[in-house]
C-alpha cells in the first residue's frame, strides 16, 4: 500500500447551535443565530457583551467546563465505533481556565481543585473515558488549534502510527477570553458580523467538535467524509494581528490544496475563518482573492451564528464541512447584511441547498498561526495520500537553560557532580536582543528566545529554520497570572492587552518565529510532563521534508504563585526549578547525532504498557545492544507508578548499563525531559556520562545511544543516537 | 497642560516598559506610534487601559485612537477636554 485515505467515520459537535450533529444540521438549515449577552458569569462594570454560549448541558462539579464539552463531542464521534481510538489529538486553548479563574477570584488556594488546570488534562480526560492507550496529544496554537489537531492526526494515519485517531478541538467560555478580546477592542458589541461593511469585531464563543478519522484504502461503511489535505503556516509578522495581505493564510490554503492534489477550481465551498474583526476578514479576503479570483467558490463564515469558538473553531469548521458534503447544505454567513465592498467577496447570505463535493476550511490564530483543511465526499476517489515513513532527526545544533545557566554552565556543573536545578535569573534571559524587542516579554518567551538563538548559533550555512515545534507543560504562567490579577484587582474593569496576547500557549513559539522569520508550521504542544515528547513526535510527523531544518524547543517557567498551585505533587519547600532545551534539527538524517521518538503510550489502566513498549521498540535484546544508558524521567506526581514502571522495564530487558534518574539533576519541571535530551546528546558527543550521574557503572557511548524514558501517566521512549 | 504632558510621558514609559527612554526623549508633537518610536497597536491598547484607569477617560474605538494618539500633546488635550466635560 503506497497510498492511504483518511476517512471521517464519526463526528461529534456541541456548540451554541445545539448538541449533536443532527441538532447542528437543523440549526444551520434554519440559519439560526444564537448570540446572546453573557450569562455564564456576572460581569460587573458594563453591559454584558454578546457571546456564543451553550445554553444547556450537564455541568459537573468535578471537571472544568472545557473538559465536559470535549467529552460530549468525543462520545458522539465514537458512538458508532466498537473499539477505542488508537490515538487522540485535541486542540485546546483555555483548558481548565474556566475553573481556575473562578477559584482565583474567590482567593481559594487549595492545589487539589486546580488539578485540571493544565491544557493537556482535557485530552487526558477523554483518553481515560474512552480507554485510549496510544498517544494523547494536545495542540495549543490559539484559534487554529482544532485544525492543527486534525492535520497532525492525518499525518499520524499516514505514517501508520494509528488506524484510527479521534481529533478535534474544544474551548469553553471564560473570563480570560471574554475580557481579553474586549481589551483588544476586538469584540463587536452588536455581535459578530463577518464580512459586513459595518463589522466591528468578533463574538467570543464556546464549543467542542471531534472527528473520528480512520485510515483505509476504500471508504469504510458509514464514512461521512474524507480529510483530503492540510496546510499549516505562520505569518511571522505580529503576535496578534494577521499579516495584512493574508500571506500566511494564502500559503496554508495553497499547501492544503496541493496536499489534496487539487486545483482551485475543485473547491465547491469555503468555510471561512471570518471572525468579523476588521483586520482578519480583510487579510483573509485578500488571500482568497489572490488564490481564487475571478472564480470564487461559494463561501461563508458561521461565526456570526455561533461566535468564535477559539480552539474548537477549526474542528467545528471541519464538522460543518462534513455536514455540508453529506447533506448538500451551504450554511449562511449569518449577520452580514451589507457585504463590505473592500473585501470583494459575496458570501452565501441564506442557507443554500446545493451539492458540495469538496470544502476548504480555514482557521487562523494569534501568533500568525494558519491552518487550512480540505474535506471531501468520501465516495469521490481522490488518489489518497502517500504513505510516509518516520525518520530520525539529525541534531545540528542544541542549547539548554537550567538553574546553572546556559549549555556550557550546565555541563560544567554536572561534570563537577552538582545538580543544575534552579531558576535562572530573569535578567540573564534574552540579553542578546535589544530591550525594545523584549520589553513586552515575560519569562517563558524570553527563555524561548534565548534557547532559539543559542541553538541557531553557527548554523548559518545549513539554512534558516523553517518551522518551530514547541513543547510546554504550563505555557506562559506569568502572563496568565498577571492578566487575571489585574482583572480582579480592578473589580474586573481593567486588564492588560499585552498579557492577554502573551497568555496563549503558542505566544512564545510565535515570538521565536518572528525573530527567525520562520514561516512554516508553528506548533505548540502542551501535554504536562510529556510536552517535549509530544512536540518531538509532532515534528517528526509534520516536518518530513529532507534537508529542511527546523527548531524543536521544550521549555517551562517557574511561577511563584501558579507553579505550587498547578504542579501536581509540587514540593512547596523545594527550591524553584525551570528551564528547557532547543534543538536545531534536520529531517532525514542517515548518520550523525540524531533524536527520534520511538513510542508514546497512555498508561492509564494499561497493565501491559511496559512489555508492549519494549516490544514496540524492538525487544529486550535490541534494547540491551543499542543503548549504553537509560535516562529515566519520573515526575514527582507519578513517583510510585514511575518507579514501578522503571523496575519492570529493567527486569524485563535485563538492562545493566547506567540508569540516570534525571530529574534529580535537572529539578522538577514539566519540560525537564527536553533538558534530559540535551544532556543525552552532550554525553554522546563527549563520549562520557558525568561520573556522579552514572554512578559506579562504566559505559562506552562510542557506538551506542541513550534511551530516554518518560514514565508515569504516560510512557514515552525517545532515543538519542551517535 | 504642561504638567499633564510631563505626567503622561512618565506613565507611557512605565506602562510600556520603555526602560531605555527618558521623558525628555519623547517628542511632545511627534507621532506616538510607528517605526520611529517602535510602538504599535498593542501598546496603544495598553495605554487606552492606563488612561481609562488613571484618568477615567475612555478611548474605545480605533478611529478615535488614531486621532488621540497622534502625539503626546493630542493625548493630553483629549484627556484635558474629556475631564473638563465630566466635571461640568
Amino acid at each position: 500500500m503506497t497510498n492511504v485515505r483518511v476517512f471521517v467515520t464519526g463526528v461529534g459537535i456541541i456548540s451554541p447551535l445545539g448538541r449533536g450533529r443532527q441538532a447542528t444540521l437543523a440549526a444551520l438549515q434554519r440559519g439560526d443565530r444564537v448570540i446572546k449577552p453573557v450569562s455564564l458569569f456576572p460581569v460587573s462594570h458594563t453591559e454584558p457583551l454578546p457571546v456564543g454560549e451553550i445554553a444547556e448541558f450537564i455541568e459537573t462539579e468535578s471537571v472544568p467546563r472545557t473538559h465536559v464539552l470535549a467529552l460530549l463531542a468525543a462520545q458522539e464521534a465514537i458512538a458508532g465505533s466498537d473499539e477505542p481510538p488508537d490515538a487522540i489529538v485535541l486542540g485546546v486553548c483555555s483548558g481548565g481556565m474556566p475553573t481556575t479563574e473562578a477559584l482565583l477570584k474567590e482567593n481559594f488556594f487549595d492545589p487539589f481543585y486546580y488539578r485540571y488546570h493544565a491544557t493537556g488534562t482535557v485530552a487526558a480526560h477523554i483518553a481515560r473515558a474512552v480507554g485510549c492507550q496510544g498517544p494523547v496529544l494536545t495542540v495549543s496554537t490559539a484559534c487554529s488549534s482544532g485544525s492543527v489537531a486534525l492535520a497532525i492526526a492525518m499525518e499520524m494515519l499516514r505514517f501508520g502510527k494509528a488506524r484510527n485517531v479521534l481529533a478535534g478541538g474544544a474551548d469553553a467560555l471564560c473570563r480570560m477570553t471574554y475580557y481579553g478580546f474586549h481589551a483588544l477592542q476586538l469584540v463587536d458589541a452588536a455581535g459578530a458580523r463577518p464580512l459586513d461593511r459595518n463589522r466591528r469585531g468578533m463574538t467570543v464563543g464556546e464549543g467542542a467538535a471531534m472527528l473520528l478519522l480512520t485510515a483505509a484504502e476504500a471508504p469504510p461503511a458509514g464514512a461521512l467524509g474524507e480529510l483530503l489535505g492540510a496546510g499549516l503556516s505562520c505569518d511571522a509578522y505580529h503576535p496578534a494581528a494577521p499579516q495584512p495581505e493574508g500571506r500566511g493564510a494564502l500559503q496554508a490554503m495553497q499547501d492544503a490544496l496541493a496536499g489534496a492534489g487539487m486545483n482551485v477550481s475543485e473547491v465547491d465551498y469555503i468555510h471561512l475563518h471570518g471572525t468579523g474583526t476588521i483586520d482578519n476578514d480583510l487579510a483573509e479576503a485578500r488571500a482568497l482573492n489572490t488564490l481564487f479570483a475571478p472564480q470564487m467558490p461559494l463561501l461563508s463564515s458561521t461565526k456570526g451564528a455561533t461566535g468564535h469558538t477559539l480552539g474548537a473553531a477549526g474542528a467545528m469548521g471541519a464538522v460543518i464541512a462534513v455536514i455540508s458534503v453529506r447533506e448538500g447544505l451551504v450554511p449562511a454567513n449569518s449577520a452580514c447584511d451589507d457585504p463590505d465592498p473592500e473585501l470583494k467577496l459575496l458570501p452565501v447570505m441564506k442557507p443554500l441547498r446545493k451539492k458540495v463535493q469538496r470544502v476548504l476550511v480555514n482557521a487562523f490564530g494569534f501568533g500568525g498561526n494558519n491552518a487550512s483543511l480540505v474535506i471531501g465526499n468520501p465516495d469521490l476517489y481522490n488518489g489518497g495520500l502517500a504513505v510516509r515513513q518516520a525518520r530520525p532527526l539529525r541534531i545540528d545544533g542544541m542549547a539548554c537553560l537550567t538553574g546553572a545557566g546556559d549549555a556550557q554552565a550546565t555541563m560544567t556543573r554536572l561534570i563537577a557532580g552538582a545538580s543544575v536545578r534552579g531558576a535562572l535569573n530573569f535578567e540573564a534571559l534574552a540579553t542578546h536582543l535589544p530591550q525594545r524587542v523584549v520589553r513586552r516579554l515575560k519569562r517563558l518567551p524570553r527563555m524561548a528566545l534565548t534557547l532559539a538563538a543559542a541553538a541557531c548559533t553557527g548554523k548559518e550555512g545549513i539554512g534558516e529554520p523553517h518551522s518551530i515545534f514547541f513543547g510546554t507543560g504550563w505555557g506562559p504562567l506569568s502572563e496568565a497570572h498577571d492578566f487575571l490579577m489585574k482583572l480582579y484587582e480592578s473589580g474586573e474593569q481593567f486588564t492588560s492587552p499585552t498579557d492577554f496576547i502573551g497568555s496563549v500557549h503558542n505566544a512564545a513559539a510565535g515570538q521565536v518565529a518572528l525573530q527567525l522569520q520562520a514561516t512554516g508550521p508553528n506548533i505548540t504542544m502542551s501535554g504536562g510532563d510529556y510536552s517535549f515528547e509530544q512536540a518531538l513526535l509532532t515534528a517528526i510527523l509534520l516536518n518530513h521534508e529532507p534537508g529542511k531544518p527546523f527548531l524543536l524547543i521544550g521549555v517551562d517557567e517557574h511561577h511563584p504563585v501558579f507553579t505550587p498551585l498547578f504542579e501536581p505533587a509540587a514540593d512547596r519547600d523545594a527550591p524553584p526549578a525551570d528551564g528547557g532545551a532547543a534543538f536545531f534539527l534536520t529531517p532525514g538524517a542517515d548518520k550523525g547525532l540524531s533524536i527520534f521518538s520511538l513510542d508514546f503510550a497512555h498508561a492509564w489502566r494499561y497493565p501491559q504498557v511496559i512489555p508492549s513498549m519494549i516490544s514496540r521498540i524492538g525487544g529486550q535484546n535490541r534494547i540491551r545492544e543499542r543503548y549504553a544508558a537509560v535516562f529515566a524521567g519520573i515526575p514527582a506526581a507519578y513517583e510510585e507508578s514511575g518507579r514501578r514502571q522503571l523496575k519492570e522495564f529493567l527486569d524485563a530487558t535485563g538492562f545493566r548499563g547506567p540508569v540516570v534518574d534525571y530529574r534529580r539533576w535537572t529539578g522538577e519541571f514539566a519540560s525537564a525531559s527536553a533538558v534530559a535530551a540535551f544532556l543525552a546528546a552532550q554525553c554522546i558527543q563527549r563520549n562520557e556520562i558525568p561520573e556522579q550521574m552514572r554512578g559506579q557503572k562504566i559505559c562506552s557511548l562510542s557506538d551506542r545511544g541513550i534511551l530516554l524514558l518518560g514514565l508515569g501517566d504516560f510512557v514515552t521512549a525517545v532515543e538519542v543516537m551517535p | 497642560m504642561e504638567e499633564l504632558i510631563q505626567e503622561l510621558k512618565v506613565k507611557i514609559i512605565e506602562t510600556l516598559s520603555l526602560l531605555d527612554t527618558r521623558p525628555e526623549d519623547i517628542d511632545t508633537e511627534a507621532p506616538l506610534v510607528g517605526a520611529e518610536t517602535g510602538l504599535d497597536s498593542i501598546d496603544v491598547l495598553e495605554l487606552v487601559m492606563m488612561i481609562e484607569k488613571d484618568y477615567g477617560v475612555k478611548i474605545d474605538n480605533k478611529e478615535l485612537g488614531v486621532k488621540v494618539f497622534a502625539s503626546v500633546n493630542a493625548l493630553a488635550r483629549y484627556i484635558y477636554e474629556k475631564r473638563a466635560e465630566t466635571v461640568d
